[in-house]
């Protein structure tokens, strides 16, 4: 076996769970989770882009998932209608059916505003207040400063006021 | 433009930061993951194992940090910054600059050009020509006709003159025969009423008139 390939499975034992977690968060499919999991580390294994720093691989890795997540909401919102019986379960934390379905129509909603985010502010807003990461950790990843991360994430949630204010009285 | 509250937006991301899959949905994702790639390295092993010796990969994976580490962190955003202005630049250099002269486009252009500039001035200019010939043509021919009419008018007036001058002296000449005629008959009817009267007195008083006479003589006489 390759070093690459133990460092991948080496990276997929570390952050395997968060990534995981990441893609469910952004899709809200677990099924559909797991098939860009594994586009994910496919497309790891073949691109040449990231050095053998664990930090660097990491970095990459997120955002590559994410433009993943997105690019597969992206899509299905262009992909025929599936059957009822076809559509899984969303998830979700509420057990009230009604709840269930109004939080996850929000979720949605509000991944959908996330994915007319630009890139950068999309990330760094994913990574901050889904993922709960530090605003320094962030930073470093980006390759930029924590006090430019604390600004892409302000506008973001601006960004994220505005259009979703706006789908909120179109709805009312 | 409406906004919705800051707080529902930290409220929903922080409901998506909640969302947890199911640890067997995990285990199965990353085993997934584990046997894909195990496959892929079976399935390929001496490509994987003899591309970086044949492409070259470790000498390039070598040299692409050192030079990476020559360069300050940033100069790539600012060379692509660069380029972009530059680029910019260009553009919009083109765009504003002067197009590359086109004869025929010029001197249509040009013709365009002087057409409507010259267009008006020749036409007033030859509007005013015929005016002012008009105008000089009718100031001659009002004169030559202002003078033949007086001309005419004082002849007819002479004529007239003349013709009334003829009549009124026919008809005075006529009038001052009458009148005489008249005072000669005036004159030949008062003739003969004083001679009338004068034998009417003669006869009457011519007697007496002689004494009267006499007597006036003879009381003058002894004075």
């Amino acid at each position: 076996m390759s070093g690459r390939h133990e460092e991948l499975l080496a990276y997929l034992d570390k952050s395997g769970a968060e990534l995981f977690t990441l893609l469910t968060r952004l899709t809200l499919r677990q099924d559909v989770a797991e098939e860009l999991m594994q586009d994910l580390f496919i497309k790891l294994s073949r691109s040449s882009g990231p050095n053998h720093k664990a930090g660097t691989w990491d970095a990459y890795a997120r955002k590559a998932a994410i433009n993943l997540a997105f690019d597969w909401r992206r899509g299905r919102k262009h992909a025929p209608l599936q059957q009822l019986e076809q559509v899984p379960e969303p998830v979700s934390n509420d057990n009230s059916p009604l709840g269930g379905l109004i939080h996850s129509e929000e979720l949605q909603e509000t991944l959908d505003a996330i994915g007319r985010l630009k890139k950068a502010s999309r990330e760094a807003l994913i990574r901050r207040y889904i993922q709960q990461e530090s605003y320094e950790h962030i930073a470093e990843q980006m390759g930029t400063t924590s006090h430019r991360v604390r600004a892409i994430c302000s506008r973001a949630v601006n960004h994220l006021r505005v259009a979703l204010g706006s789908n909120h009285r179109q709805s009312t | 433009m409406s906004e919705i509250d800051e707080n529902q937006i930290h409220d929903r991301l922080k409901r998506l930061s909640q969302i947890e899959p199911a640890q067997d949905a995990t285990s199965r994702a990353m085993q997934q993951v584990r046997d894909t790639l195990t496959k892929q390295q079976e399935e390929h092993p001496r490509v994987a194992a003899s591309k970086p010796t044949a492409l070259g990969m470790a000498e390039r994976d070598k040299a692409i940090p050192k030079l990476r580490l020559r360069l300050p962190p940033g100069a790539i955003k600012l060379a692509a910054a660069a380029v972009v202005l530059i680029a910019a630049g260009f553009v919009a250099g083109r765009l504003s600059g002067p197009s590359p002269m086109d004869v025929e486009e010029l001197r249509a252009e040009l013709e365009a050009s002087l057409k409507s500039s010259l267009e008006p001035t020749i036409r007033r200019s030859v509007l005013d020509e015929a005016d002012r010939r008009w105008q000089s043509v009718f100031a001659a021919g009002c004169a030559q006709l202002k003078e033949e009419l007086a001309q005419q008018v004082r002849r007819d007036l002479t004529q007239f003159a003349a013709q009334s001058l003829v009549a009124s002296g026919t008809q005075t000449q006529q009038q001052l025969r009458e009148l005489i005629q008249l005072i000669e008959a005036a004159r030949i009817q008062d003739r003969r009423n004083v001679e009338a009267a004068l034998e009417h007195i003669e006869s009457q008083f011519g007697n007496g008139l002689m004494t009267l006479a006499a007597r006036t003589n003879e009381l003058q006489g002894p004075e």
